[in-house]
């Protein structure tokens, strides 16, 4: 007699009758389970395919951290001997604003490169730390408002809201495109006018419960008075919107606390003292986004004109009102008192 | 044979080396100061009286000062012929001790500022001596004396060259050249004339008002529209190009015979 291993099963009686067996206990689970079980304890390992770098792309981090620092300072060169010297070994000029303007209007001169009425730029940079060592100003954008106002050459239409029509006509006067109330909101809903058209929306408070509505619209573009487009007075609104210097402080991807405005405050053919004037005004709203810390937020100025690759540097700090800070630091304890056993 | 020569040479080569490198062999000071404090105060005992012994905790010391850990104080010098960027013959100077020893004392260029020293350079007249107007003054000569400077002038609109032309064309090469240090030839250079483009001539700078040198300018005719420009000579500062008058012959040549 030969034993017989064989699979025991619920209602094996016929077998049990005819052969005697050694039944092995198999408490297998159904055909499958452990693989998927296992499977799943397995950590997927995703492939990850070598995608094709170009040879000047490649080692990117290692050419970014081999790029020069953006943020110059040459405080510690000395300040130049003679009148006649090599600028490289020296500290930067600081130019009064009127020069740098004269020394941008010689290169631009009909003898030379014939361009009296290019853009003069300002370049400012900005030092982006935040309160925080590791945390940084985020990037802002701008319309800065001016005294002397200049060809932009951008397009900007306007659309006002408001309930009294002395603030539509107000806002019409201004520059503003289209101007109107809540029947205004009815066609935008409508579909009559697009908002796509407008590249700003301004608005007075007593309509702001009609224009709710439009919010999803506007996303972005919705009237507050963090960017300034609700307000009381529309043409001041308008006028800055219409005239004003857009700019944009963006930080650098790789030094994340330099930060740089690039803006154009008006032509070389203007006057003098309006250039200064609508430089000191562009200063002033930057400075206006200052974080609350130590330090400077404005490193340095430079006053820039294409084609010419010449940069100027010019005392920002002329233009900077410095209030008084009579405010007491508040100075935190750094565990310098009783220590307490808990 | 030559196994025993070698046996017989070698403890002699050995001697000799002994004798020859006797330099080497003498023993330097050290120069290392380190300043200690007591931890523990030693006993006091009384006037007159032997002193106490000291314990081992009288030994315990602590480190106040490491003066390796020092910065090396310069020297203090009196310079005796001009020496271009730190000053002229009778400046005191203090440098660093390498460059002290090496490029000053050694060449003799410059004595230690000791009492007698400054007694003695004190009222030096300079009769053989160069003498120039600044510590700096020098190297700005020569450096420019060497370049061509390129004048950039427009291709279509009428101009004669002056001095702020000039001016604006240093500045652009990051030289500080202001418009009265600089005086150009008395015969006019009228433009724009595509005979003189790529001609050279050469104009006199003054620096602080005293020393006079010679640049090399080079005309260029730029046009404002992209599609008239003439094409760019590459390098073109490497090869000396004609002289738009031919008696900058003579300057010419003095400048060459100084490089």
């Amino acid at each position: 007699m030969f034993s017989i291993v064989s699979k025991l099963r619920p209602n094996s009686s016929f077998f049990s009758l005819t052969k005697t067996f050694i039944s092995e206990r198999n408490y297998a689970a159904r055909k499958g389970t452990r693989e998927r079980k296992q499977k799943k304890k397995t950590k997927k390992e995703v492939e990850v395919k070598a995608k094709f770098i170009p040879h000047n792309q490649r080692n990117k981090d290692a050419l970014l951290a081999a790029r020069p620092i953006l943020k110059v300072d040459d405080s510690a060169r000395p300040l130049p001997f003679d009148d006649v010297y090599i600028m490289k070994y020296y500290r930067w000029k600081v130019y009064p604003f009127h020069e740098a303007v004269e020394s941008h209007r010689q290169t631009h001169h009909p003898d030379m490169y014939n361009e009296p009425n290019s853009n003069l730029l300002a370049r400012i940079e900005l030092n982006m730390q935040g309160e925080k060592v590791t945390r940084f100003v985020e990037d802002f954008s701008r319309i800065a408002a001016i005294p002397h106002k200049f060809e932009h050459g951008d397009e900007r239409a306007i659309i006002a809201f408001s309930k009294t029509a002395s603030v539509r006509q107000e806002a019409l006067d201004a520059g503003a495109q289209l101007a109107g109330g809540v029947d205004l909101i009815k066609q935008i809903q409508n579909g009559g006018v697009s908002l796509q058209n407008f590249q700003y929306i301004i608005a007075h408070p007593d309509i702001l419960p009609e224009l709710v509505p439009l919010r999803g619209v506007m996303k972005r573009r919705f009237p507050n008075p963090k960017m300034g487009t609700l307000a009381v007075d529309l043409t001041g609104v308008t006028e800055r919107l219409l005239h004003g210097i857009s700019y944009s402080a963006k930080k650098d991807e790789h030094e994340k606390d330099f930060g740089l405005v690039e803006a154009v405050v008006g032509t070389l053919d203007m006057d003098s003292r309006c250039l200064e004037e609508n430089f000191a005004a562009l200063v002033q709203d930057v400075y206006r986004m200052k974080p609350k810390r130590e330090g400077t937020f404005i490193s340095r100025c430079l006053l820039v004109s294409p084609p010419s690759s010449e940069k100027f540097k010019v005392d920002h700090e002329l233009y900077i009102e410095v209030k008084d800070d009579n405010t007491q630091k508040d100075v935190e304890d750094d565990g310098e008192g009783e220590r307490v056993a808990l | 044979m030559w196994k025993s020569l070698i046996r017989t040479i070698t403890p002699l080569s050995k001697t000799t080396n002994c004798l020859l490198s006797a330099e080497t062999s003498i023993q330097q000071q050290l120069r290392t100061t380190f300043i200690l404090k007591r931890r523990i105060n030693p006993p006091l005992s009384k006037k007159g009286g032997p002193p106490k012994k000291l314990r081992t905790r009288n030994y315990l010391y602590e480190l106040v000062k490491d003066t390796n850990c020092d910065k090396q104080a310069n020297i203090d010098l009196i310079l005796t012929s001009y020496v271009d960027g730190l000053g002229n013959v009778g400046d005191r100077v203090s440098v660093k001790s390498y460059q002290a020893y090496d490029q000053l004392l050694l060449p003799g260029l410059a004595v230690y500022a000791t009492p007698e020293n400054l007694e003695k350079y004190k009222d030096v007249e300079v009769k053989d001596m160069k003498v120039y107007s600044s510590s700096t003054a020098l190297g700005v000569m020569q450096v420019l004396s060497k370049i061509t400077l390129s004048v950039v002038m427009n291709k279509d609109s009428p101009w004669t060259i002056q001095p702020w032309h000039i001016s604006a064309s240093f500045r652009k090469c990051c030289y500080m050249v202001p418009e009265y240090a600089i005086s150009i030839p008395e015969k006019p250079i009228k433009g724009p004339n595509l005979d003189i483009e790529g001609k050279e001539f050469y104009i006199t700078v003054t620096i602080n008002k005293t020393e006079q040198f010679k640049v090399r300018c080079r005309i260029h005719h730029w046009s404002t529209n992209i599609r008239e420009r003439l094409p760019y000579e590459e390098g073109f500062w490497k090869v000396p190009g004609e002289l738009l008058f031919p008696e900058d012959e003579e300057i010419a040549k003095a400048q060459s015979q100084n490089k």
